[in-house]
């Protein structure tokens, strides 16, 4: 080594180990990220504190508020904004939008076919054909998903140069809104006020799951049904041939034969009609009806009828039409029942309400997507724009949808992903997720919903509006000479064309509008100043006030609508299936969410079953064919069949196939090869009336079919709770009642009959409980108000950053989910008392699980959390074999997830390697942000005052607390309510101190954190004074015998 | 017996396999190995994907992993039950089979001991169990039962290995005796340095008869703090205050039918029938029938118990032990501990090969599932019927099931290899010591 010096040495050496260290980079999948901070730090930007932007929930047509939680860029969670009317709480479908707008198989850009291209081409290419197709003399159609707002306003400038429009859902509106046009004439839909409604009567309505303005509707049921509130507990009578989320918590269900729900429907509106003394304009129509027929017909008598008429007219009440489970032949005319129900008992104008412009935007019915199909198949349409709707996967497969969209020129598809109804020739325009680009709505002529961009787009997509704006652009509309609006001429204005009239904009020259604005957002500003602009605000500041606010909401009242029909029903008098076929949507709703991994793995609140396609039967028909758990059975229509697994439930008629639709699709990771696509079963008959799809009550026959196991596994463990107090029931007497009476609660807390000298002397503790200076964090779940929909279920998943494990891992029970939905068949027959128990960890005071972690993973801490260190844990999993609720989660591998999930996640917390515990938290990221803000809030009022600050307040006010956390925040029907145990004054407090309160498995003596509010139910006997007695047990018990054994049927 | 014994012919009986081992010994040490092999495979796969290889189905958070664990901690109860309590009570019986019993039970522990650090989640960091010094002053929760789990076991392994290593210094002497070169040295460390002087043989007599004592307590404490494991939770099926003695009979049982397995053939493979009669094996039968009888009851007892407390969660659980899914389990369980042992009851079944080897097995296999019956089935059947589940082990589990039986044996054919499997001091103290004129009439 002569001649190297110090200096060359450390040249040489540094060259060598930068090479050697070059050499050893792993460059594994991992793209090089730079890390960059910000140079000038934009004005209210700070680095690891989340910014919340009001946008507008793209989940489905009812456009809900919410609140997108960017941090550091990305959104991470969205909940319900409570500015919204429909208030605070957001379901599961808005969580899974957040999840899809990170789906893995977004496409990067604009998709020709399967190549990527330019936006500029694309748009050249999507004008280009359009003209072309003028030229060649064809039609250029746009069949879509309901649309409102500004990108509605767009369509209907396209509409006048010559778009022809096709807005079509499955789970849509269609026969509601022909059965108001028949009814009323009216040309919107009820708003069913349930709140204030003694009685609901639904017809297979999913008013609380996937029916159209469900949020507002969840709420009402919510307050109708709380004794505490309106000092009675709503009852609910289901008339449908099953139950689902909507129904399952029916006081009293009345199963009509499928089908036979309109005939039932009017003989109790005319039932009804007599005991009300009605005299209205219906009541020719209600002599048209004949009540022993339809009680032959369904099968109930008519002294059942009559006490239904009876007890629906004795108070306050709402008749709701009827779903997708009654979605027979004769939709249309239960529709139109229905609303004759609510119109006999008075209800019209309080109850049910018009004058509000409730619709979702321009609604066809599946007669429309038919012709259209039919002018595809002939070649008669040149261009054809989807959007949002697989026609491919939802409609009959009889029809042939897939070939048909083949036979267009282009078809244009606007997704962030590929799905059925793609092939090879589609132009794919990505339009982005609704918290990507602007966006807005409005379903009410009063509430509009302005959905501002949260985070910049992920992938290169374009909003819908921005695509549809070009297009007006491309082909600018000549200008429309202002115009007074119409006035009905004909008929004298009636208070709803009045209400219309105060808040329907004047006409504003759209095209104009639209011509002017340099893009999609600036024209969302434009028209809503043009339209909304309330007279003499600045338009500047008004504006920013929506946009900090999400939503405009002008008043309006809804009023009554005067009944028009005449006409006698025309109903169908086939006679009854030997099984007929009844379709029920889950969480995947017409198979949008099927490519949403939580939302597969969701588990579905009946049947818990999860990543699949099943079949309900009731479970002697189970037991009929000799049916094991595993086995497939074939579904066989006349036009096609299925094979898929089955779930034995006695909230199904026994002359009734109820199958889930959603799955089954061709394309996408996550939905591909999974259950079975129930198209293959549908015919295309429509209902005349209003030309729906008649999708449920035809005839199926079922056969047990050999082979492999169908692979359905039910998360809840058992059909009943076995007699246990799990899941416990009052009567809505006992509820009110008591609830003037002693503070202690009428649930018995230890079901032994224990000595009365052990009794009073009240449990012994060996270790003192654990002491919370300042909070003790507490949840309570109001079972009555909880139908398990699994929005908390989500919402948790996405803010704790869970994971989905995938349906070979679910199988064995392995969710990660931190909610567990137990579900218990209490009731038989007409009392079918299902019960959700929304069991997470309890935060004991005294936890068993604690005690017995060798390596002091899991503790107690200071604000009663059960606090868990994951770095610390060893995975003994002995904590959750010691745990009586089973409420906690092991990881038992480190869950993958495609790259793109990452960007999802919570950066408030880690994520969980393989071989550690972990359960509720209580959201601890969330309650440590909001002690830490309120102390610095204290700290600052101290130095400047100098002078001590009291306790009070250092500590979070209540009223930040109630919805803290990610499940009490999701929660539709505000169920869940968080708070600290220690302020007497809380809310959480009151409420858990309520005689209807309990604590699950309290005779373990492991003081909860978390209490739950009994389930009101009008079937429950009357609880007797003692406290403990017999009758005490009957209350936590229930029929549940009969299914106790079903299972092994 | 044909011929009397002498002290060299006892020298040379018993160490016989040392020297030759017979085919048998090498096939079953080739089996040894596969069953390892594949063991290790399905340990280095759940290393490497994590538990989820396994069955484990919440809330059934353990299933075989902690069954065998206690399975093979209740097999190490008999050896120094043997070799201790017997030697306090001057039981005559214990002579010929207490060697090979203690090793069982040294080795059972090593078993048991894999378990732990096999059934948590990061096997990696086991070692947080120990309460080490540390600078992060990590300390451990002494309050958990897997915490004294840990010192029962490992105090129990200590003492029984000295215990072992101490009853064995006069017989490696002997074995020192007949080698030569690095195995003579080898033996030369074990033997302590031992001459058979009278001074030793007192001081050694002293020794031997402490830690027999020392060793007494923890034949019964171990296996109740192993109990504790379960009567410490709240589970239903596991929270009962009946298990230590429960479980120390259990462990008796299991452990004595394990001896009569292993030495039944190792008695006619290493042709020791000289040495281990019919009559130790009836005597082991015998102690079996005992502590079989004590399982029994004990089983009645928690089903009155579970009865007559009214509590509903717990007779939930054991209803659902008889006639729920884990059903097979529980007729296994009874059909196994209860009912066909008592064929011993009949002096021919007991004394005849078949009779003790076919029936010893059966108990082995039987408390196998008396674990397994109280795990999963309790923690499949707990409070919320919601969370109700059935476990179903896969083929890791099953595989490291194998490899603990092969871990087992790999230890106890060493041990017969290089070790006298019996005492053969104590076996020489029975015989009539040798005198002159029997070797002088040997000579003629």
């Amino acid at each position: 080594m002569e001649g190297l010096n110090r200096r060359d040495f450390l040249k040489v050496g540094a060259v060598a180990t930068t090479a050697a260290a070059a050499a050893c980079t792993y460059d594994y999948k991992v793209p090089q990220e730079e890390v960059l901070p910000y140079v000038v730090n934009p004005e209210n930007v700070q680095p690891g504190l989340a910014s919340y932007y009001a946008s507008l929930c793209n989940g489905c047509a009812t456009a809900c508020g919410l609140v997108a939680r960017n941090k550091d860029g990305r959104v991470v969670h969205v909940e319900g904004n409570p500015d919204h009317p429909s208030g605070p709480g957001l379901c599961t479908k808005g969580h899974f939008d957040l999840v899809a707008a990170y789906g893995p198989d977004r496409v990067p850009g604009p998709t020709d076919g399967r190549s990527p291209m330019s936006w500029d081409d694309a748009q050249k290419k999507v004008n280009d054909a359009v003209a072309a197709a003028r030229a060649a003399g064809k039609g250029v159609a746009w069949l879509g998903k309901y649309r409102t707002g500004s990108a509605a306003a767009l369509l209907d400038v396209l509409e006048s140069s010559g778009l022809r429009r096709v807005h079509w859902e499955l789970l849509g509106v269609e026969t509601l809104l022909a059965a108001t046009a028949s009814a009323f004439g009216v040309d919107e839909l009820p708003v069913y006020e349930l709140a204030e409604a003694h009685t609901i009567l639904s017809f297979g309505y999913d008013f609380l799951g996937a029916a159209f303005g469900s949020m507002g509707m969840t709420k009402g049921w919510a307050k109708a049904k709380n004794p505490a509130e309106g000092g009675f507990a709503a009852k609910l009578i289901a008339i449908e041939p099953r139950l689902g989320i909507s129904s399952t918590h029916a006081d009293l269900w009345l199963s009509a034969s499928p089908g036979s729900e309109a005939k039932v429907a009017y003989a109790i509106a005319s039932l009804a009609a007599v005991a009300k003394g009605y005299s209205g304009p219906a009541t020719a129509l209600l002599a048209t009806v004949d009540v022993a027929a339809a009680a032959a017909a369904s099968g109930i008598p008519e002294a059942r009828l009559k006490e239904v008429a009876e007890t629906l007219a004795g108070a306050p009440s709402v008749v709701l039409p009827g779903g997708l489970g009654t979605a027979s032949a004769d939709a249309t005319e239960l529709a139109v029942a229905s609303l004759l129900l609510n119109e006999v008992l008075g209800n019209i104008g309080k109850t049910v309400q018009f004058g509000r412009g409730f619709r979702p935007g321009r609604v066809s019915s599946f007669a429309d997507v038919k012709a259209l199909l039919d002018d595809l198949s002939g070649g008669k349409i040149g261009v054809l724009f989807l959007d949002g709707v697989d026609l491919a996967h939802v409609a009959p497969a009889e029809l042939g949808a897939a070939e048909a969209l083949a036979k267009a020129d282009l078809v244009v598809q606007f997704a962030d992903e590929p799905n059925d109804s793609s092939n090879d020739k589609t132009l794919l325009l990505p339009t982005g997720s609704g918290l990507e680009g602007w966006t807005d709505a409005s379903t009410e002529s009063a509430v509009h919903v302005l959905g501002q961009p949260a985070m910049v787009p992920l992938q290169d997509s374009r909003p819908l509006g921005e695509v549809l704006l070009a297009m007006v652009k491309a082909n600018p509309p000549a200008p429309v000479a202002p115009t007074t609006p119409p006035v009905p001429t004909d008929a004298p204005p009636t208070e709803s064309t009045v209400a219309l009239a105060a808040v329907v904009p004047s006409p504003v020259d759209v095209g104009a509008l639209a011509v002017a604005a340099a893009n999609f957002g600036e024209f969302v500003k434009a028209r809503w100043v043009a339209t909304l602009l309330p007279a003499g605000e600045n338009a500047e500041s008004w504006w920013r006030g929506v946009q900090a606010k999400g939503v405009y909401v002008t008043p309006i009242n809804g009023v009554g609508a005067a009944w028009v029909r005449t006409t006698a029903p025309v109903l169908g008098s086939s006679a009854p299936n030997n099984k007929s076929l009844v379709l029920f949507s889950s969480h995947l709703g017409d198979g949008r969410w099927a490519n949403v991994p939580w939302a597969q793995e969701l588990p579905d609140p009946v049947s818990t079953y999860f990543w699949n396609t099943w079949i309900e039967l009731h479970p002697s028909v189970a037991t009929a064919m000799g049916l094991a758990e595993q086995d497939l059975v074939t579904v066989k229509t006349d036009k096609g069949s299925v094979t898929v697994g089955w779930f034995g439930s006695p909230t199904v008629r026994e002359d009734t196939v109820a199958i889930v639709i959603g799955n089954g699709r061709k394309t996408g990771r996550y939905a591909r090869e999974r259950g079975a696509n129930v198209a293959a079963l549908l015919g295309a008959t429509t209902d005349a009336a209003s030309g729906a799809l008649m999708l449920s009550c035809g005839s199926v026959e079922i056969s047990r079919a050999g082979g492999a196991e169908s692979g359905v596994h039910a998360l809840c463990g058992s059909l009943t709770q076995e007699g246990r107090p799990i899941a416990l029931a009052v009567n809505p007497v006992d509820a009110v009642e008591k609830l003037t009476g002693e503070p202690e609660s009428i649930l018995p807390i230890e079901h032994l009959e224990i000595d009365e000298r052990v009794r009073t002397a009240g449990p012994v503790d060996m270790y003192p409980e654990p002491g919370h200076p300042t909070y003790r964090f507490a949840t309570v779940f109001d079972t009555n108000a909880c139908n398990g929909c699994g929005a908390c279920q989500i919402a948790c998943a996405l803010e704790n950053n869970t994971a989905f494990v995938g349906p070979d891992q679910l199988r064995k029970g392995r969710t990660m989910v931190w909610i567990r939905m137990d579900r218990f068949f209490e009731g038989s027959g007409e009392n079918p008392d299902v019960r959700y128990l929304p069991a997470v960890c309890q935060h004991c005071a005294h936890a068993p699980c604690e005690g017995v972690c060798p390596v002091l993973a899991t503790y107690h801490n200071l604000d009663g959390l059960n606090a868990m260190i994951y770095n610390r844990c060893v995975g003994t999993r002995y904590c959750a074999n010691n745990c009586p609720y089973a409420s906690r989660r092991f990881n038992y591998h480190t869950w993958q997830w495609p790259e793109s999930y990452h960007l999802m996640l919570n950066p408030d917390l880690s994520t969980r390697e393989m071989g550690v515990m972990e359960k509720c938290t209580f959201c601890v990221q969330r309650t440590r942000a909001a002690k830490d803000a309120y102390r610095d809030i204290a700290y600052a009022e101290r130095t400047s005052a100098d002078r001590p600050v009291e306790i009070t307040k250092h500590t979070v006010p209540d009223s930040a607390l109630h919805k803290l956390t990610a499940c009490a925040a999701a929660c539709p029907s505000e169920a869940i309510t968080f708070g600290n145990w220690k302020d007497t004054d809380s809310k959480v407090r009151k409420l858990g101190e309520q005689p209807r309160a309990y604590t699950l498995l309290g005779e373990l003596n492991t003081k909860p954190g978390v209490r739950y509010l009994a389930r009101v139910n009008h079937n429950m006997p009357r609880h007797v004074a003692e406290g403990h007695g017999a009758e005490g047990h009957g209350a936590e018990g229930g029929a549940g015998e009969a299914h106790a054994e079903q299972k092994e049927g | 017996m044909s011929k009397e014994l002498t002290y060299s012919q006892v020298n040379r009986d018993v160490m016989r396999p040392l020297f030759s081992p017979s085919m048998a010994w090498h096939a079953l040490m080739a089996l040894v190995t596969v069953g390892l092999a594949y063991g290790a495979f399905c340990w280095g796969i759940q290393l490497i994907w994590g538990l989820g290889v396994a069955g484990y189905h919440p809330p059934v958070f353990w299933g075989v992993y902690i069954t065998t664990f206690v399975f093979w901690v209740g097999i190490g109860h008999a050896g120094t039950l043997i070799s201790a309590i017997l030697f306090l009570t001057r039981s005559r019986w214990r002579t010929g089979i207490y060697r090979a019993a203690e090793a069982m039970t040294i080795f059972a522990v090593m078993t048991a001991a894999l378990f732990p650090a096999i059934h948590v989640g990061r096997a990696w960091q086991a070692y947080w169990l120990f309460p080490y010094p540390n600078q992060r002053q990590l300390w451990q929760n002494f309050k958990s039962p897997l915490m004294w789990d840990v010192f029962a076991v490992s105090t129990y392994f200590t003492v029984s290995t000295v215990f072992f290593f101490i009853g064995l210094v006069p017989d490696i002497a002997a074995v020192r005796d007949n080698t030569k070169g690095f195995v003579k040295k080898m033996y030369n460390v074990m033997a302590l340095g031992w001459r058979g002087t009278d001074r030793q043989w007192r001081h050694y007599m002293a020794a031997y008869g402490f830690f027999a004592a020392l060793a007494t307590p923890l034949v019964l404490s171990v296996h109740s703090v192993v109990s504790w494991d379960f009567a410490m939770a709240d589970t239903p099926g596991w929270h009962s205050t009946l298990f230590p003695p429960y479980f120390v009979a259990g462990a008796i049982f299991s452990g004595c039918s394990m001896v009569i397995t292993l030495m039944l053939p190792l008695t006619k493979l290493f042709k020791l029938e000289a040495y281990i009669h019919t009559w130790h094996f009836e005597h082991l039968a015998k102690l079996c029938m005992f502590t079989g009888g004590i399982l029994t009851y004990a089983y009645g007892t928690e089903y009155f118990i579970a009865w007559y407390s009214d509590n509903q969660y717990e007779w939930g659980t054991f209803t659902d032990r008889v006639f729920g899914k884990y059903w097979w389990v529980f007729a296994m369980m009874v059909a196994c501990n209860c009912t066909i042992p008592l064929l011993w009851w009949f002096k021919k079944v007991r004394t005849s090969f078949v009779g003790l080897f076919a029936i010893s097995i059966v108990v082995n296999i039987g408390m196998w599932f008396e674990r397994y019956n109280i795990i999963a089935s309790s923690l499949a059947h707990s409070f919320d019927p919601g969370a109700w589940v059935y476990y179903t082990p896969t083929y890791i589990e099953i595989g490291i099931l194998i490899f603990s039986f092969a871990w087992f044996f790999l230890w106890f054919l060493l041990f017969v290899k290089i070790m006298p499997s019996v005492a053969i001091a104590e076996v020489k103290e029975t015989l009539r010591p040798p005198l002159k004129h029997d070797e002088e009439a040997a000579a003629k």
